[in-house]
C-alpha cells in the first residue's frame, strides 16, 4: 500500500485539487507539494500528492505503476 | 526514446556477468511490497542469475501490523456508536475474532476510505457517530494521517480519533541487521517510502553495516539496474547507497510532509508481526494531540499478540522462509481464504507467490492442515 501513482493535476488551490488518474477525476490534497500547479504530473498516494514529477519521467512510469496499482487492488482479474 | 527492452537486456547481461565474477551466492532483500509484486508479476525472478536470490523483507504494512492492532479495531467495531474507517487492504486481515469484513457482515459500521481525509469528512457529516480511522502504513502513508489529525483539530472535531499502527522502515531494517538472524548482501530500498524520507535516511546501512543499498523504481529495467548495481558494489567491495529512482526520490525527501508528521507524531516502541516490539519503530500522537488517540479515548488495553497456528508470516516477512515452506500455503491458506496477513494483501509475499509462483502440490503429498485457524499466543 506504499504504491504511489502518477496523475495529472487538473485543478488545485488552497491545499486541495483534482487529479486525472487513468481518466478518472479524483480529489487530492496538495498540501505536501505546495509547488505543484495545474498541468503538472504528480505522484499520488492515498489521496495526497506526495511529489511533483518531471513531465517526461511521469509518462515513462505511468504504465508500470498503473498496472501495479490495479494488481494491488485486485482489479486485474487474476484467477485464484 | 530509449528502447526499454534493449536497456533491460543489457542490464540483465551486466547483472549476469558481474554475478558470475562474484561466484558465491548473494541474497538481496527488497523492503517494499510493491517491489515484491513487481518482481513476481514481470517474471523477473526467473531471469536472475542462479546465485542471486531476492528475499522479501518487512515491506508490506498490512503484513507487519500486529495481531493486537487488528483485535483492538474489531473490538471498537463492535461498539454500535463507533464507525471504523479503513483502507481496503485491512478489511480482510484476520484477527483472533474474525476480520473487519466479518464484523461488518455482523452489522458493525466499517467503511473503506480512499484517503484519511474521507474519514474526517465522515466525522464532520455524522456528529452523532464516533469515527475511528485505522491508521496503518509506513512513512509514505503516515503524513496523510498527520494531515487528518491536523484538520480535525482545526475543525474542533470531538468525534474523530485514530488507532495509530504506523511503522517506520529504518528501525525495522536495523532490528533485522542487529538481530543477526537474517543474512543479506544488500538492500533494494523502498522507492515510495524514500519519496518522503529521502535517501539520506538509509545511509547508515552502507556506513555502519557495510551493506550496499539501491533506491529503486518499479519498472523491470529499474529493478534490473538496481540489482546490477548491488552486485557490482559487492564485487568491488565498495558498499554505498545509489539512488536509481531520482525522478521521485531526493536526498532530503518531502520536507513539508515530514514537518507535519513530526508536529503531530513522535516515535514510539511498537509491536510488529513476527518481529516483536522494535524500539522507536512506530508513531504515537504527541501529548497535545492525545484527544485523538483512539486507544486512550476508548480505554482499550492492547491484547496479547497472537498468530494463527501454523502461520509463518513472521518468518516470511524477515526472509527467513519462503511461503511454500509454510504448511498452510495453498493448503488452507489462499487469497480467497487467507489465514495470515501475508496472503491478504496484494503486496503480501504469500499472495505474490500464490499468484505468480505457485507449484501445484497434490494434496496427498502435503501435510494436513485444518483450514480453520487456531491461534497461539506469541507475546
Ligand atoms: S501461507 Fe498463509 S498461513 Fe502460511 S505464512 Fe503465508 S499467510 Fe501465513
Amino acid at each position: 500500500m506504499c504504491l504511489a501513482v502518477p496523475a495529472k493535476l487538473v485543478d488545485c488551490g488552497d491545499g486541495q485539487g483534482v487529479a486525472d488518474l487513468h481518466g478518472n477525476r479524483v480529489p487530492v490534497q496538495t498540501l505536501f507539494a505546495p509547488e505543484a500547479v495545474v498541468g503538472d504530473w504528480v505522484l499520488v498516494h492515498a489521496g495526497f500528492v506526495i511529489k511533483r514529477l518531471d513531465p517526461g519521467e511521469a509518462e515513462a512510469t505511468w504504465a508500470v505503476l498503473g498496472d501495479l496499482a490495479r494488481c494491488a487492488e485486485g482489479t486485474d482479474h487474476d484467477q485464484y | 526514446m530509449t528502447n526499454t527492452k534493449d536497456t533491460t537486456a543489457r542490464s540483465l547481461k551486466a547483472l549476469h556477468e558481474t554475478a558470475a565474477k562474484v561466484g558465491k551466492p548473494l541474497s538481496f532483500m527488497e523492503v517494499c511490497g510493491t517491489h515484491t509484486m513487481s518482481v513476481f508479476r514481470s517474471g523477473l525472478r526467473s531471469l536472475l542469475p542462479e546465485n542471486v536470490t531476492l528475499l522479501s523483507g518487512p515491506g508490506c504494512p498490512v503484513c507487519v501490523t500486529a495481531q493486537s492492532d487488528i483485535d483492538m479495531l474489531i473490538e471498537l467495531a463492535c461498539d454500535r456508536y463507533v464507525t471504523i474507517c479503513t483502507y481496503g487492504d485491512m478489511l480482510r486481515v484476520p484477527g483472533a475474532r474474525g476480520s473487519l469484513e466479518r464484523a461488518r457482515g455482523d452489522g458493525a459500521d466499517v467503511r473503506v476510505v480512499y484517503s484519511s481525509m474521507d474519514a474526517v469528512d465522515i466525522a464532520q457529516q455524522e456528529p452523532q457517530k464516533q469515527i475511528v480511522f485505522a491508521a496503518v502504513g509506513f512513512e509514505t502513508t503516515a503524513p496523510a494521517t498527520a494531515a487528518a489529525v491536523d484538520r480535525a483539530v482545526k475543525l474542533k472535531l470531538t468525534n474523530f480519533a485514530v488507532l495509530a499502527s504506523h511503522k517506520l522502515v529504518m528501525p525495522a531494517v536495523t532490528a533485522l541487521l542487529e538481530g543477526g538472524g537474517v543474512k543479506v548482501d544488500g538492500f533494494l530500498l523502498p522507492g515510495h517510502v524514500s519519496v518522503i524520507t529521502g535517501w539520506r535516511a538509509f545511509v547508515s546501512i552502507p556506513g555502519k553495516y557495510g551493506l550496499p543499498c539501491v533506491v529503486g523504481g518499479f519498472e523491470d529495467e529499474q529493478i534490473v539496474v538496481a540489482l546490477a548495481d548491488l552486485v557490482s558494489m559487492v564485487h568491488k567491495s565498495k558498499p554505498s547507497l545509489i539512488n536509481q529512482y531520482p525522478q521521485a526520490v531526493s536526498e532530503e525527501g518531502n520536507t513539508v510532509a515530514r514537518a507535519l508528521l513530526t508536529k503531530i507524531f513522535e516515535p514510539c516502541d511498537v509491536p510488529w508481526r513476527g518481529l516483536g516490539v522494535i524500539p522507536l519503530s512506530g508513531l504515537a500522537l504527541r501529548p497535545a494531540y492525545k484527544a485523538f488517540d483512539a486507544q486512550r479515548k476508548f480505554h482499550l488495553t492492547r491484547p496479547p499478540d497472537r498468530e494463527p497456528k501454523g502461520c509463518r508470516c513472521g518468518e516470511v516477512i524477515t526472509g527467513a522462509v519462503t511461503p511454500p515452506q509454510c504448511v498452510l500455503f495453498d493448503n488452507g491458506c489462499t487469497p480467497t481464504h487467507p489465514i495470515g496477513p501475508c496472503m491478504v494483501s496484494g503486496e503480501g509475499t504469500c499472495q505474490a507467490w500464490f499468484k505468480y509462483h505457485r507449484v501445484r502440490v497434490p494434496n496427498k503429498h502435503r501435510a494436513h492442515a485444518d483450514s480453520t485457524a487456531e491461534y497461539e499466543v506469541t507475546a
